[in-house]
């Protein structure tokens, strides 16, 4: 443990000197994509890297608390955190992040001169996700997730032409910005609670409960079910999924692909940072609610989704399902967490690859796609239309696929701790869920009606959809490889 | 009568309950966005309050990272309403109703 190191935040120093990068060749080279299109490829695919280097450099013991303010000891108020956790949610990060990037390369071609700000935002954006998992500090959290926020309301509305974007991104900003202001105040108050911002070390707030085990104070509580709340809104579960539907819909293909897949990934390693390596002796508080939460998740969003006549807003409420199924898998504590990393990482990539079809096959600004857009797909462009088909049974959950083996480690966990009606609800869920599912592989293999043209994808498109349907059925059929993986991935 | 710290968290709870009733109750995109300016105050003043009871600077600290995060946000947040305004020469937000279901 040693004041200044730069492998703890250089994931953060990667994405950020890239950005910087792109928006200064785009300046300099006369907006030439050609040259700074790359730049941004590799420095997704450096980050991802990094995490690399973090896992093994944690593997070897390296890992700990650094950046603590100047004459303090290191550990009394550790700004950044290293660990298996967090370099975990690095490599996620880093290749969700090429994955989404790639996607959107079709929409970044389209939007002429502004395209380099675009990318610009979306690596800031990833660079503010692993802030929020990377540290133990709830303040510089909370920093990481405006930087996030803030970046993703901008890409929401990128398309300034477009009704519906504008819609979206206000709806966005405002309920996320609500969202923000709630968690804060949680913050706020569980600091007043506890004497502390900090997770880990001395004088923390896991110090804290381990001193007054009987201490349950209100304004703990309140602060509790504030930052709940704030992160509720953020991974869109029910019923504060309100802006999801609205803003999967309107926002711009490629844009959603990155916020939808990032802010999952780091929202739920945040939840598990926060409840779990802060306030775990507290899980009798907090649990009932996350249960309820996740059940009230899984049927609104399942039932809604069944009605959608639109593939983004389906795909948005097949997300407020997924996150109920996600968080059962929390309710478990400590256990919890491999189960939960499995799960989040490969649907991170599973709404990735998805959102890269949509974007191909509705138009990559489009804001709406109707079901009938995905009509006979198969007969447009056989690879996307088996493709999409892949990628909507990973997200179902059925077996052979990496969506079935989250949800399986999810219902484990949830029942291990006797949660059995939350696993029974959830099973039932997710049975009455393949409707929705089949029904857009019965619309892509449809023989009936005229099909229309032969559909062809751009390159890109090609390489983030058959990554992540590659991912997909890799670890549906031999999961054990990135379950040894997340084994390792905990806080400490 | 001497002013106790409590009075100090019950003023911000108070304006934050105001803030959250003006964004939800409220349908004017820019009072919206006032009250969540107010929200986003009435945590900094929890804050210092804190931070003078406890005797801890950290929650100094934090209200000054709050004011930076929140002048952030009220950049991006009035450039989308001026955008808006700009086609629609109205902010009230229930004529932003395109996208239903």
């Amino acid at each position: 443990m040693q004041n200044a190191a730069w492998l703890p935040v250089a994931f953060e120093i990667v994405l950020i000197v890239g950005a910087l990068t792109v928006l200064m060749v785009a300046v300099v080279m006369d907006r030439n994509r050609k040259v700074w299109g790359p730049v941004a490829g590799f420095t997704f695919l450096l980050a991802g890297a990094v995490g690399v280097l973090q896992w093994m450099d944690v593997a070897d013991g390296g890992g700990g608390m650094f950046f603590s303010a100047p004459g303090l000891e290191i550990t009394k108020s550790p700004m950044v955190v290293m660990d298996g956790y967090s370099a975990f949610a690095a490599i996620v990060l880093g290749l969700v992040g090429f994955t989404g990037f790639l996607g959107s390369w079709d929409l970044v071609t389209k939007i002429g001169k502004r395209s380099a700000e675009f990318v610009t935002l979306s690596l800031l954006a990833f660079a503010g996700l692993h802030m929020m998992v990377a540290s133990p500090n709830l303040l510089v959290i909370f920093v990481g997730l405006e930087t996030a926020s803030i970046s993703f309301y901008i890409l929401a509305g990128f398309v300034r032409d477009d009704i519906n974007a504008e819609e979206s991104s206000l709806k966005y900003f405002m309920l996320g910005s609500l969202a923000s202001a709630l968690f804060l105040y949680g913050v706020a108050l569980t600091f007043g609670a506890t004497g502390s911002l900090t997770i880990y070390g001395a004088n923390s707030i896991r110090y804290f409960f381990s001193l007054n085990l009987i201490t349950e104070p209100g304004i703990l509580l309140v602060g509790m079910a504030l930052m709940l709340i704030g992160l509720f809104f953020k991974i869109s579960a029910a019923p504060f999924h309100q802006w999801a539907p609205d803003v999967y819909q309107g926002a711009p293909s490629g844009a959603v692909g990155l916020m939808a897949a990032g802010v999952k990934v780091a929202g739920f390693a945040a939840f598990g940072r926060i409840f779990i390596g802060g306030l775990l002796s507290q899980i009798d508080a907090w649990g009932p609610i996350v249960a309820v939460i996740a059940a009230v998740s899984m049927v609104i969003g399942t039932t809604m989704a069944l009605v959608q006549t639109d593939m983004r807003r389906l795909l948005a409420y097949s997300g407020v399902a997924q996150a109920g199924y996600l968080l059962t898998a929390l309710l478990a504590g400590a256990d919890a967490i491999p189960g939960m990393w499995f799960y989040v990482s490969t649907y991170a990539f599973m709404i990735v690859g998805t959102f890269a079809i949509v974007s191909a096959v509705s138009g990559p600004g489009s804001t709406s796609a109707p079901m009938s857009d995905y009509k006979g797909l198969v007969r447009r462009s056989p690879e996307l239309g088996w493709l999409l088909a892949i990628l909507m049974f990973g997200m179902s959950g059925m077996p052979f696929f990496a969506g079935f083996v989250g949800k399986v480690l999810a219902f484990i966990a949830a029942g291990s701790v006797g949660y059995i009606w939350l696993v029974i609800l959830g099973t039932l869920t997710t049975v009455i869920g393949l409707a929705f599912y089949l029904k857009v592989v019965a619309t892509v293999f449809a023989s009936d009606g005229d099909a229309g043209e032969v559909l062809e994808p751009s390159l890109s498109t090609r390489f983030a959809v058959v990554i992540s349907a590659t991912i997909t059925v890799v670890f549906g059929i031999v999961p054990w490889i990135l379950i040894d993986v997340v084994r390792d991935a905990l806080p400490f | 009568m001497t002013v106790t710290i409590t009075w100090y968290l019950l003023l911000a709870a108070a304006l934050f309950s105001i803030g959250v009733g003006g964004v939800l109750i409220r349908r004017n995109a820019l009072v919206m966005f006032m009250s969540i300016e107010l929200m986003l105050n009435s945590v900094n003043l929890t804050f210092v309050a804190l931070s003078k009871e406890l005797g801890l600077i950290e929650g100094q600290v934090a209200a000054l990272f709050v004011m930076v995060v929140a002048a952030a946000e009220v950049t991006v947040g009035l450039a989308i309403i001026i955008a808006i305004f700009r086609r629609r020469v109205s902010a009230n937000v229930d004529e932003l109703a395109e996208m239903k279901g």
